[in-house]
């Protein structure tokens, strides 16, 4: 991209620095400016923190999917561990619903090798589906475990679930399960069972699940592995809160953070007009979707993005120069080493430019 | 003396926290003070007077002419005294009211009465999902009181309710006391999917057998027992319902066996 524009005024190439101040006087005169964002640690706390200074409000690029995941959590708690502890101590782990693609190589890691810690017994594997749901794309990973499946027939994961927790409680239900007594020896057996879910399962069926692993815990040890949905979201939802105690779709509009996933839904009050200036930040460089009030947009772009107001091309973390993320293959974050470094500006770097040349001009604190 | 009406002059820009607008909340205060109140809530707050004309001076009936979905939180917090609005109300209305009476000529969105622990609210329209739900991280739902939705409501009915009632006209969405600790949900129509899951204790009625249950609810036939008679009773007398919910001998599952299994559904058998 060398020799490229980076920064356009509607379709006119401009410096950085004028692109810079046109979005500081669009942010100064909006009225509710709302920011979706997809970026590394640096980038997203440069974001909140310019959302903070205008009394925006801010969400993450895939926010209805980091919202689920983030009631997940909110709602019930989770008892969680690592992929490390995972692969040291856990001599069973357990599958439950649909587990995302992008996780099946950790999935696949942890069935080439055994555990060193705890009862050091060969890994064994199972799988908690629902025949109710559609076939999930878990064909290879199948092969490769040979999980043993457990489920009821007309019974969704909701049911198993119910079904299997209460099986082990030793109280009544009316679905009968597949291979549950297999998995009551596999229970016995092992020190420190582990169930793997993701974030595409629904509240009730985690509740559910988190209510089992409770109830294991009662005689031993269990725990549960949550793999998110996509890393870098995940990782917006730890940023922000460290930063401001909640999750993303947060807005400062009276200076404090509140939490609202309904009110601060960024791209709902995009698509209703209830914001009018929309700051749409994506180092991966997804387009945003089309809206009818102002845009700004700082993306991972060759070109200026159809109907912003200023696009500025940024850099990607990892890619155009160092940064900060979320790894679920670790269960916490890591550095990235530029692997294609290019004078695409970071994120953090153009909001922290942003920051100053606005009224007060006080630099972002981060 | 006539009651005080807010009428909606247009349809706000911005998403509108109104639970200022409660007798409570005006009580003593002048008109000029009232319409100087800030309820929008984005960087330049729309105040009471931008958005809606005044009428009226007692204060201990409200009425708003004119609704929109993004009027938040309406009612919210109200102790005493009554409010109507005629038309449509965002989110969180009736959150946290005490007593009083909240009547909504429309509907509604999410979190209708969340964590209301008395007095009554009528919705004549639908709800949104999460009726007398909690909130992120708050351990109860509604805690008391009566809530009536006229109209059909979403998912997640009821989800922790711990005490009062909860009546819905036109059927639900699926997981209708999900989480239940105590309390009723009385619901006429159709039932979603796992109604009562997780539910620890607390009365789920039903005007009809409830489809897609979890296994954890065990058929315990049809007793003869009186709290159906007396709560059908209960149900005309506060013109919940126009005739029984039930009649003679309920079907009764009982459930959910996976916490602590206390809880039951009771639904009309067919005659």
């Amino acid at each position: 991209m060398r020799n490229m524009s980076v920064a356009w005024i509607g379709s006119q190439p401009v410096s950085l620095m004028d692109a810079i101040q046109n979005v500081a006087k669009l942010l100064v005169s909006s009225r509710c400016p709302v920011f979706t964002i997809d970026a590394d640690v640096h980038g997203t706390r440069s974001a909140i923190a310019l959302a903070e200074r205008v009394g925006g409000a801010f969400d993450h690029i895939h926010g209805d999917t980091l919202a689920r995941e983030v009631a997940l959590f909110a709602d019930q708690g989770a008892m969680i561990t690592t992929p490390g502890e995972t692969r040291r101590r856990s001599s069973l782990v357990v599958l439950v619903g649909d587990i995302p693609v992008a996780h099946h190589e950790l999935l696949l890691h942890l069935a080439g090798s055994n555990p060193d810690l705890g009862d050091r017994n060969k890994r064994v594997w199972f799988h908690v589906e629902g025949a109710l749901e559609p076939p999930s794309d878990a064909g290879r990973l199948h092969r490769k475990l040979r999980p043993v499946a457990i489920g009821g027939e007309g019974l969704g994961l909701s049911g198993v679930l119910a079904a299997l927790r209460a099986d082990l409680l030793g109280r009544n239900q009316t679905g009968s399960l597949a291979n549950v007594d297999r998995l009551k020896s596999a229970l016995g057996k092992s020190r420190f069972p582990v169930f793997v879910f993701s974030g595409a399962m629904n509240s009730p069926d985690l509740a559910m699940l988190q209510g089992l692993v409770a109830d294991l815990n009662k005689q031993g040890r269990a725990s549960s592995l949550f793999l998110p949905t996509d890393d870098d979201a995940w990782g917006t939802a730890l940023t922000s809160l460290w930063m401001t105690g909640f999750p993303p779709r947060t807005g400062f509009s009276d200076s404090l953070p509140s939490y609202d996933p309904v009110r601060w839904d960024t791209q709902r009050m995009v698509r209703d007009k209830e914001a009018d200036l929309h700051v749409w930040v994506s180092a991966r460089g997804t387009m945003p979707p089309k809206g009818r009030i102002g845009l700004v947009s700082l993306s991972r772009t060759e070109k200026r993005t159809e109907g912003a107001a200023v696009t500025i091309s940024v850099g990607r973390a990892g890619v155009d120069h160092d940064g900060v993320a979320f790894s679920s293959r670790i269960g916490t974050f890591h550095s990235l080493t530029a692997s294609a470094p290019s004078e695409l500006p970071s994120i953090a770097s153009v909001l922290q430019q942003l920051a100053l040349v606005f009224p007060g001009r006080m630099g972002l604190p981060c | 003396m006539k009651a005080m009406t807010f009428t909606l002059l247009s349809e706000p820009e911005e998403r509108l926290d109104l639970s200022v607008l409660t007798p409570t909340g005006i009580s003593g205060l002048s008109l000029a003070q009232i319409e100087s109140v800030r309820v929008g809530t984005s960087r330049k707050p729309a105040v009471v007077g931008d958005l809606f004309k005044l009428a009226g001076k007692d204060a201990e009936n409200l009425i708003v002419e004119g609704g929109s979905a993004r009027f938040d939180r309406v009612g919210a917090g109200m102790g005493a005294g009554s409010l109507r609005v005629v038309g449509n109300v965002g989110s969180q209305a009736g959150r946290k009211m005490s007593g009083g009476s909240l009547l909504i000529e429309g509907n509604a969105g999410d979190h209708l009465g969340s964590g209301m622990a008395g007095g009554r609210i009528e919705l004549t329209g639908n709800a949104g999902d999460h009726v007398a739900a909690p909130l992120a991280g708050e351990l109860a739902g509604m805690e008391g009181g009566v809530l009536i939705v006229r109209g059909r409501a979403g998912n997640y009915a009821g989800d922790r309710l711990r005490r009062g009632t909860v009546a819905i006209a036109k059927g639900c969405g699926d997981h209708v006391g999900y989480r239940m600790i105590a309390g009723t949900i009385v619901v006429t129509g159709k039932v979603g999917a796992m109604p009562g899951y997780l539910m620890k204790r607390g009365s789920l009625l039903f005007d009809r057998h409830p489809e897609a249950l979890s296994p954890t609810f065990i058929p315990c036939g049809r007793p003869d027992i009186a709290f159906s008679g007396l709560f059908d009773r209960y149900l005309i007398a506060e013109g919940i319902l126009d005739r029984p919910l039930f009649g003679n001998r309920p079907g009764k599952y009982a459930g959910d066996n996976s916490v602590s299994g206390k809880g039951e559904i009771l639904y009309r058998s067919a005659r």
